[in-house]
């Protein structure tokens, strides 16, 4: 296990290799710094130019009377030169930004330096690397132009983002990059190099449109909305009072902004599976392409809401060390909205072996069922946990295999979390004085920071104490045969092919 | 099954030998809390003998009942506190209402703070915080002697050295 504590494996260039073509030389350092795309101030500030363009718009309206007196006199030498003046200021700091930020990439590391006045130089491990995503705003799209934001498991702010590069370059940098990480040895590469042929995927599976809006329709916010729609209204007509219809915008504008975002975010999604890792693609207006290399990914999450019982659809969505919880839904999905199988699939991405022998009777013992039905081996609330929560104590429960830990709960709308052992970070237990006279506690998995919180209440106090035993134990156990960090360089010392189709998906299998 | 009672349970597996912090967090804790709760009801007994409000007298008295369960309170969770070293994780126990236990496997360690503030240090105590790569985990010792708190951290990073792994 101390296997991965080694350094980097040699072979690899030496990270002071200097190139022999392209503009850019090594530096003193011996590294080849690039600077980002041209455009990128342009992109970056276009919203700043649209907002000034706004202003002046509606001042020279509101005051063309007045303006047009300004012309007449020396005013207007006044006026054009001052916009001048802040058009060249703009410019200016935009250009020097964008002269500052440069980037580097050695065997190692990825560097960035940038900043005017403050100046910040940024290095992240290549075998820290959490998560790789190319984003493109919808500005940046027209241009041809994306971001490449490297996620590196350091709290909030601490991705380095390379905006705004060539798509292609993005690209091939995206996979260049994984390829490094993952122990595969690439050369260094010039700046005229041809574009690394991106690894064979195979698609997974993809969200159609309907279900998309389907799945947003089937929900509470949604219902919110409708009986807003109908309520409101009816009842200004019962009061006769016209002055409420001024509430409906504004209740139902912070619902629908969460509805949008969720159908913006959910376009067009598409998961597929690489060597480096998982594909997911997804974005209206703003098109993302997220690659997650095998065994980052810390925990998954099914969810089944009320409404989409009937329609048996679930949600999956997993924590990534770097993506932390601030960016919210965005990036942490891997499946907006699927039937069972679809769901079941993304699972099987992330975890493909459950070291369960049947696994499909236990996932979905996991999804459905209730009580502690023996074969699938989940440990639920004792009878007099009933009284604390009344509607779900059949259904929270804890089942633990060798590879992963399952916590199931929710009545009506079913929410299942799958934690792999080698990922859990510490194993709580906590006990108030009410669930103390219950004989009842609560267990909790601590995972890394993300929308996923494993945790299952009331259960018998002394299975509490067996299962955190058990967790620690097993854990200890799967870290001890956990994949490197270094994910392929495994499968190369084995003298396996690198790019094979799925099976270096596994990770830790 | 536990007894209601408490004794044994999930809070005390076995073979565990806890060790406990220094009584002297006692009185590190006591300096810190009760000048919250005495300094605002001695203002409100003045205010009230001045005003002669009687409701506020009924405050002064939820304040003084505040500063009593205080008082009795904090000496009992000092004496709840705990933890253990076992071979591969470490243990901490804390609390007597709420009571909490975090299991931390040393390979898991991303870093430790040693942190002792002005209260701290008069009471010559410090405490050892744990991190792992989960904000969740809430592995806190306080009130360890000085040499202890540094005789731990070394610990710590040594046998988090010898068992790491990455995320």
């Amino acid at each position: 296990m101390n296997a991965q504590l080694g350094p980097i494996p040699s072979g690899t260039t030496a990270p002071g290799a200097p190139t022999p073509l392209g503009r850019p030389s090594a530096g003193p350092d011996g590294l080849v710094w690039r600077r980002v795309h041209p455009v990128t101030p342009l992109v970056k500030g276009w919203k700043a130019i649209a907002v000034m363009a706004a202003v002046i718009a509606q001042q020279a309206g509101d005051n063309l009377a007045r303006g047009l007196d300004l012309v007449r006199g020396s005013g207007v030498l006044v006026l054009l030169g001052g916009l001048l003046a802040v058009v060249l200021l703009v410019t200016g700091l935009s250009w020097l930004s964008w002269r500052m930020t440069r980037y580097a990439i050695d065997a190692q590391a990825v560097h960035l330096r940038q900043g005017v006045i403050f100046r910040q130089q940024r290095q992240a491990r290549l075998d820290r690397l959490q998560a790789v995503d190319i984003v493109q705003p919808i500005v940046a799209r027209i241009f041809g132009l994306a971001e490449l934001k490297l996620e590196v498991a350091g709290g909030a702010d601490s991705a380095i983002k390379l905006a705004f590069l060539k798509e292609s370059e993005a690209n091939g940098l995206r996979n260049e990059l994984l390829a490094r990480a993952a122990g595969v040895v690439t050369a260094e590469r010039g700046v005229d190099a041809p574009v690394p042929a991106p690894p064979p995927e195979r698609h997974i599976v993809s969200v159609p449109l309907s279900r998309l809006i389907g799945s947003i329709v089937l929900t509470p916010s949604m219902l919110v909305v409708v009986l807003a729609a109908i309520a409101v209204p009816a009842g200004m007509i019962i009061a006769g009072d016209p002055g409420a219809i001024v509430l409906l915008p504004a209740t139902l504008f912070s619902v629908v902004g969460v509805l949008w975002k969720e159908f913006n975010q959910g376009f067009n999604f598409q998961a597929a599976i690489a060597p480096d890792g998982i594909r997911l693609r997804h974005g209206l207006t703003e098109a993302r392409s997220q690659t997650v290399p095998p065994g980052r990914i810390q925990a998954v999450r099914l969810r089944r809401r009320l409404l989409w019982r009937w329609a048996d659809w679930w949600r999956v969505d997993v924590n990534v060390a770097g993506y932390g919880q601030k960016q919210g839904a965005t990036e942490t999905v891997l499946l907006p909205v699927g039937t069972r199988d679809e769901a079941l699939l993304a699972l099987w991405l992330v975890l493909p072996d459950l070291g369960v022998p049947d696994a499909r009777a236990f996932l979905d013992a996991a999804l459905n069922g209730s009580g502690s039905g023996s074969a699938a081996g989940f440990t639920t609330c004792p009878r007099r946990s009933r009284w604390l929560s009344p509607l779900a104590w059949r259904v929270q429960g804890v089942a633990l295999t060798d590879r992963a830990a399952i916590l199931r709960r929710g009545r009506f709308s079913r929410v299942v979390e799958f934690v792999p052992l080698e990922r859990t970070q510490s194993v709580g237990i906590s006990q108030g004085p009410v669930a103390r006279g219950f004989g009842v506690a609560t267990l909790t998995l601590h995972s890394t920071h993300g929308a996923i919180r494993p945790v299952v209440d009331h259960l018998a106090a002394a299975d509490v104490a067996d299962l955190a035993n058990q967790v620690v134990n097993r854990s200890r156990a799967a870290r001890a045969t956990a994949a490197p960090e270094q994910w392929l360089s495994r499968v190369r010392a084995a003298g396996l092919p690198v790019a094979g189709p799925v099976g270096a998906a596994g990770g830790g299998s | 099954m536990t007894s209601p009672g408490g004794a044994p349970g999930p809070f005390d597996p076995q073979g565990v030998v806890w060790q406990p912090v220094s009584t002297r967090l006692i009185r590190a804790r006591l300096v810190s809390a009760l000048p919250l709760v005495l300094v605002p009801a001695v203002l409100l007994a003045l205010a009230a003998a001045a005003s002669g409000v009687t409701g506020l007298w009924f405050v002064v008295a939820a304040l003084a009942l505040l500063t009593m369960w205080i008082v009795w309170v904090i000496p009992r969770q000092v004496h709840a506190y705990g933890y253990a070293e076992r071979n591969d994780d470490l243990l901490i126990r804390r609390g007597v209402m709420f009571r909490s236990l975090v299991v931390v496997p040393y390979g898991r360690m991303q870093f430790v703070d040693v942190k002792a503030g002005p209260v701290d240090r008069w009471c010559d105590i410090a405490a050892v915080k744990l991190h792992t790569a989960s904000v969740h985990t809430d592995a806190h010792i306080a009130g360890l002697a000085p040499a202890e708190a540094a005789r731990l951290r070394d610990r710590l990073a040594s046998r988090g050295e010898a068992q790491l792994a990455g995320l």
